[in-house]
């Protein structure tokens, strides 16, 4: 019953967007250069999503009825869609150029949002990560963008609890995160089956929703539950883990994957593992500098390392950090302390704000 | 206020060396708290453990109805010690096998049932037990066989499997509870990490760490007592209600574990001191907190019953929706008030798995 209640209140949470999308504001958003899509919770307070620039300035917010969680991006039609964070059954999509009014997407009946998607690259299809939860199975909701985002399809994971999922550059294949971890909404977040949870990463086609190929973590890692993706500029995925083990354990946490050859955790040097404190955020890719972030809101650390050497390029303590998108030469970050901090370390706070797990550039 | 945890860890530090330094408050919590809880389920599961053997010598009515009241019992003692749900009991999936719950496909049950029916000899002896399924060797195998059907099996001779079942889960519970306390009880192992940050600890390395764990237990304490225990079966309204779906139903304990659940965190807090770090005029926050834990224990009291009873009297089933808006005031009171005050975040993007 109370997915259905919150699903009425859902429906005036569109109007509010399109509402806050002052003329001024419309101009601001023009003339950044690059701009940044994250959720947000002002402290003690509601849920919203906000448009960042790259200088560090709050472009425009609009409430949510609850947390969100990332934001995916169509550069084609510039819309980009807001997830409810899980196991929230709402999603939001709008054009922060303000051409198109925003649309609610409600998951059907017996599934919820895990909080990512992709669009595919026509900008026609837009996919979501859901919780078939009556059957503790992971499944790809398909969303027609051309008619009002309607549901016309679905196709499973071949694992459950599957979180981000990234197309690759053959615009074709999908590589999907399965956490591993079974959750009801009867029971809120608790987790249902630590002791023989499975996590895997899974190359599916999205044309024909077959199973490309499916790796799992080792026997004896089988509760590193593998939730974040970036692929870098030569292809390859890059994964990162959360351990659901004893912190006594250290496991490694960043692995990499390319599909049709090889899967595999990195090491990483001790202190740098340690500073992660067994939880990975969020994983983002930077093309041109050939770098990969990795940052942990737990260990409040924020690691770079270089995607093709695997070397450690730096780590710098940020209190809460988790959002991190590429920009410029390095990365944008913000954290749960309302911190907006860019590649040269310049820092604006943003008190009221707690920002969300994750940060994307949306044009 | 920060301010205020750095001075006084600052002159432990003084003694300590630079390196490290003890945390006041963390130490006052694992010897006034966590240490008792511990022992007193270590001791509780031995004697339950002893009851059964009473039992599977001579089975009778009034050695099983001892037996059910020491489970109760023991339900009450992890209730309140499960709230520590880091350090050793999360080893060895130490938390699944003592209490595999929700177990929302009835995928335990159905093992439960399928031992006690092939009578299998592995699951009569604790050392082959722990490696079974998880769901097979914990308080919810336990309650099905001395409450479940055909647990009146046990109240005379005749057929002693259901009976060496029982021991063999009794004896399982009671092994991990002794390790749990020698753990908790060992002078260079977690008590004294979680105790003394410094950069060489490999779990905590700063105040604000070992700090930031003992906030965690109210947050996520206080969301599974709503999300999971009481949400799990306690719908909006009575026609959404599912009582099978509520912990211990069988045994008649739900309100029982719940309440203990409550009350453990309102000891926790009491004995960490937290209200000694905050300033006068803040000293609100730990009144209103006092008055919400008394709230929660009235609310109880007038909900106690076995669920399936509780859930049919309107009173009482009103008392557990208040309980459950209680927990919601505790939470804001912990996670953001209090925390906040304190110079702590609650953890806000990192709470679990996300």
């Amino acid at each position: 019953m109370r997915l259905i209640d919150r699903r009425d209140f859902m429906k005036a949470a569109g109007l509010a967007f399109a509402a806050s999308l002052s003329p001024r504001r419309l101009h601001a958003m023009q003339q950044a250069d690059a701009v940044f899509a994250t959720a947000y919770q002002i402290k003690d307070g509601p849920c919203g999503v906000a448009v960042l620039s790259e200088d560090r300035k709050v472009l425009f917010t609009s409430p949510l009825p609850d947390r969100g969680h990332d934001v995916t991006y169509d550069p084609l039609t510039k819309c980009s869609v807001i997830f409810a964070r899980r196991p929230g059954t709402f999603a939001i999509v709008f054009d922060h150029t303000g051409a198109v009014a925003p649309t609610t997407i409600t998951s059907p009946t017996g599934r919820h949002f895990f909080g990512h998607g992709v669009f595919s690259p026509d900008g026609k299809l837009l996919y979501a990560t859901e919780n078939d939860y009556e059957n503790a199975a992971g499944t790809i909701g398909i969303y027609d963008a051309t008619n009002g985002f309607a549901r016309i399809g679905e196709f499973p994971t071949h694992g459950m609890d599957p979180h981000e999922m990234l197309l690759l550059g053959d615009g074709r294949t999908l590589a999907i995160a399965n956490g591993g971890i079974e959750t009801h909404p009867d029971f809120g977040r608790a987790k249902l089956n630590l002791s023989t949870m499975k996590p895997s990463l899974v190359f599916v086609d999205r044309i024909t929703g077959d199973l490309i190929e499916r790796h799992e973590q080792p026997p004896e890692l089988h509760q590193l539950s593998i939730r974040h993706m970036a692929v870098d500029h030569t292809g390859a995925v890059w994964f990162g883990c959360q351990h659901e083990g004893p912190s006594t354990e250290r496991p490694a946490l960043v692995g990499r994957a390319r599909a049709g050859e090889s899967f595999g955790l990195i090491e990483m040097p001790q202190d740098v593992l340690a500073g992660l404190r067994n939880y990975v955020g969020s994983i983002a890719a930077n093309a041109e500098a050939g770098t990969i972030a990795v940052s942990s809101p737990q260990g409040n650390a924020l690691v770079i390392i270089e995607a093709a050497g695997g070397r450690i390029v730096s780590t710098s303590r940020l209190a809460e950090v988790c959002g991190i998108a590429p920009d410029r030469s390095g990365f944008l970050a913000t954290t749960g302390a309302g911190e907006i901090v860019d590649p040269d370390g310049g820092a604006k706070s943003a008190e009221q704000y707690a920002w969300d797990n994750h940060l994307s550039r949306i044009g | 206020m920060r301010k205020l945890i750095f001075a006084l860890v600052a002159a432990v530090a003084a003694f300590a060396g630079p390196a490290k330094a003890e945390n006041a408050v963390v130490k006052g919590v694992i010897e006034g708290f966590v240490k008792p809880v511990y022992s007193q389920f270590r001791s509780v599961a031995a004697q339950l453990s002893d009851d059964m053997e009473t039992l599977c010598a001579d089975q009778s009515p009034d050695k099983l109805a001892a037996v059910q009241s020491k489970f109760l019992t023991l339900v009450n003692a992890w209730s309140e010690a499960e709230i520590i749900r880091f350090g050793p009991v999360a080893e060895e999936n130490r938390l699944e096998r003592i209490l595999f719950w929700p177990d929302r496909k009835s995928t335990g049950l159905k093992q439960v049932q399928a031992a006690l029916a092939d009578k299998d000899a592995t699951a009569t002896d604790p050392v082959t037990l722990k490696d079974k399924s998880v769901a097979m060797q914990g308080l919810g195998a336990l309650e099905f066989v001395l409450f479940g059907t055909g647990s009146e099996a046990l109240n005379e001779p005749g057929d002693p499997y259901r009976c060496a079942y029982g021991r063999a889960i009794a004896h399982n519970l009671a092994d991990m509870a002794t390790a749990i306390d020698e753990d908790w009880q060992d002078p260079a192992g977690i008590a004294q990490k979680w105790a003394s940050f410094g950069a060489e600890n490999p779990l905590y390395r700063t105040d604000q760490e070992a700090m930031t764990e003992l906030f965690n237990v109210f947050v996520h304490g206080l969301e599974m007592v709503r999300d999971v225990r009481l949400n799990g079966f306690l719908g909006d309204r009575a026609d959404d209600d599912k009582p099978k779906q509520a912990i211990y139903w069988r045994s008649g304990s739900t309100v029982i574990s719940i309440k203990a659940n409550l009350n453990g965190m309102r000891t926790l807090f009491d004995v960490s001191g937290l209200v000694g770090l905050l300033p006068a005029e803040s000293q609100w926050i730990s009144q209103s907190i006092g008055f919400e834990f008394d709230a929660g224990e009235v609310m109880l009291d007038r909900a106690a019953g076995p669920i399936l009873e509780v859930l049919e009297d309107q009173d009482k089933r009103q008392a557990l929706a208040v309980t459950r808006l209680i927990t919601s005031h505790l939470s804001e009171l912990f996670g953001v008030t209090l925390a906040g005050k304190l110079g702590l975040s609650a953890g806000f993007s990192s709470l679990d798995g996300d």
